[in-house]
């Protein structure tokens, strides 16, 4: 039998040699975030940089003709316009949806919910952020469509508004859990100094709570729109995968990210269609990391001009 | 305690080991959206007979499955199109082998349409107009139809389907020595079952799958070759006997002249139980 003393004397020497490789390895994990980032980055630039150099971006941009795969004799055509209009389009209708109905339940959860209905639904919103993404995808098809073409006179069951739709009902329980830690990290002496000055619960809301928690609500918005915009299956079902510019919120649209992942199988490494995919998945890396480091700086400078 | 940390080891290493000396062969099969149900009920079928053999069928379109064998990660290819030189070639250099054809069986290309629209058959010529970059039909009142606008529902590029049905439909451009495209602003959906389902949900729409995919939510058209000439209605013997304008036949492709289970398994699919299994998917068996 050991005596309590020489115990506690020999954890103490156990957790002082594990120290060192512990720290390291937080360190490692940390630095792997980054690691990982610039790897992805380096591949995909890899694997499109050989029609970087001979690509006619006037088409790319501005035409809506994607024929990548042409009839034999025939020159292909890589004008993505309709591709970034339908992935625009339909996360602008996604972030419409999602940022709206995310706060407003994030809202509701920190500030008005009691004890056990607040337990309950966060836990049904965690359950549904982890429902597949083929699985929305199915529903926006076989449920939202046919609502959407009887209330909304849709020719078709895949469209703009369903796309949309269902990308922002996928983003609404990310941006819930997120706007809900940045709410209730604002510290309670500000809800109190509020009220003590008479201010109602919706003054507290919005002059009190929003501007404190402004970073983490936005950053939660931010991944909110980072997954709309990258979200494949649910985007390549529900949208109607068809590649024109939509006039209306009735039409189908196609997204750059459906397009990847219905083309990609038909190409063979390093031939002409493998490698535009990968110049369109970089430019979705290059619009992603934009809008990050826009609002990166939106944060800032707001945060600047207070202090 | 420190023996008990090796038990875990100890069990990973002999599953390891069992998993990679049983013999159990797996023979991939990958291709064909249109072949996909046809495929997996083989495999299935198969599977019983031979139990030993495995055969794991997976999609990603006819050329995919093509691609698959060019990068070497099938063993056989399924495919609703015959091979392009393009690939043969590639498969060449990739392999050092020569691709071997395999037809397993028939299939009528089938045009689909909504069940409302009083529509009952179509030319060959008409679906040119329709499906076509420089076609001009884009009504339904064009060709005794209603509801205005065509909504074209085709399939994704990796399809052989997509493939047969550009080349045989769209065909050569009017200026006769190039080859036409498809219409811009055609649905580009990754299946065939989606095709149908969509197609059931939209009046103005049009389509085309495998005959195999018929259902009573959607109607099929007769298809003649000119306008004004018999039109005929998908079937069993009109695929066999090609009477019908758009039939085909459906192919398993090998890099090389298949061996050992692959060859077991091939020579049990143009076999009475392999063409049994064909006709139960409602696709047309060789004889």
């Amino acid at each position: 039998m050991d005596s309590p003393k020489r115990s506690t004397a020999r954890k103490s020497r156990l957790s002082d040699r594990l120290e060192k490789p512990i720290e390291f390895l937080i360190r490692l994990a940390g630095w792997s975030a980054i690691a990982a980032l610039g790897a992805i980055f380096i591949f995909i630039f890899k694997e499109a940089a050989p029609m970087l150099g001979r690509l006619d971006y006037g088409e790319f941009f501005t035409s809506n003709n994607w024929t990548p795969n042409p009839a034999e004799g025939n020159k292909a055509h890589y004008g993505a316009l309709a591709l970034i209009a339908g992935t625009f389009s339909t996360t602008a209708v996604a972030l419409l949806i999602s940022v709206p109905m995310g706060l407003a339940a994030a809202v509701y959860l920190s500030e008005f919910a009691s004890g056990k209905v607040k337990e309950v639904l966060k836990i049904v919103i965690e359950f549904l952020a982890a429902i597949p993404s083929i699985v929305w995808g199915v529903i926006g098809l076989t449920v939202v469509g046919p609502w959407v073409q009887s209330a909304f006179g849709a020719n078709q069951p895949g469209s703009l508004l369903v796309g949309g739709t269902v990308l922002g009902l996928m983003s609404v329980p990310l941006i819930v859990s997120l706007s809900e830690d940045a709410l209730r990290a604002v510290p309670d002496t500000y809800r109190e100094a509020a009220l003590a000055l008479g201010a109602s619960k919706w003054e507290i809301v919005r002059r009190v709570l929003f501007p404190a928690a402004k970073t983490g609500l936005l950053a939660a918005v931010m991944l909110g729109l980072g997954r709309a915009i990258g979200e494949t299956m649910a985007a390549l079902l529900a949208t109607g995968n068809t590649r024109m510019i939509p006039g209306a919120l009735t039409d189908p649209v196609a997204t750059i990210t459906a397009a990847i992942a219905a083309e990609m199988n038909d190409t063979v490494h390093g031939d002409d269609h493998y490698q535009i995919l990968f110049v369109l998945g970089l430019f979705l890396f290059i619009i992603t990391a934009i809008i990050n480091v826009v609002a990166d700086i939106i944060i800032k400078g707001r945060g600047m001009h207070h202090h | 305690m420190k023996r008990l940390l090796f038990l875990p080891l100890l069990i990973a290493a002999a599953t390891g080991l069992s998993s990679c000396g049983k013999d159990e062969k797996v023979i991939q099969a990958k291709g064909s959206d249109t072949m996909i149900q046809l495929a997996s009920a083989w495999a299935e079928a198969f599977n019983k007979t031979n139990p030993d053999i495995k055969i794991s069928a997976t999609g990603g379109g006819s050329g995919g499955g093509m691609a698959a064998l060019e990068n070497k990660t099938t063993d056989i290819a399924n495919s609703s199109r015959k091979i392009k030189d393009k690939e043969k070639e590639g498969i060449k250099k990739a392999t050092g082998k020569d691709v071997v054809e395999h037809m397993v069986c028939f299939d009528a290309l089938s045009v689909y349409v909504h069940p409302s629209n009083p529509i009952e058959q179509i030319s060959i010529e008409e679906l040119k107009q329709i499906w076509s970059r420089d076609g001009t039909i884009d009504q339904w009142e064009q060709v005794g139809g209603t509801g205005g606008k065509i909504t074209l529902v085709g399939r994704n590029s990796s399809s052989g389907t997509y493939e047969y049905f550009k080349e045989h439909i769209c065909g050569k451009a009017a200026d006769g020595t190039t080859m036409n495209e498809f219409r811009l602003g055609v649905a580009e959906l990754v299946g065939s079952t989606e095709v149908i389902e969509t197609v059931s949900k939209t009046p103005t729409a049009m389509g085309y799958s495998g005959m195999g995919y018929k259902n009573n939510t959607v109607k099929w058209l007769k298809v003649s070759k000119k306008k004004g000439e018999p039109a005929i209605e998908p079937g069993e013997l009109v695929a066999r006997n090609k009477t019908y304008p758009i039939a085909r036949e459906l192919y398993i492709y090998t890099a090389g002249e298949p061996t050992g289970d692959v060859k077991t398994f091939l020579d049990w699919v143009k076999g009475p139980e392999g063409q049994a299994v064909v006709s139960k998917e409602k696709f047309v068996s060789l004889k």
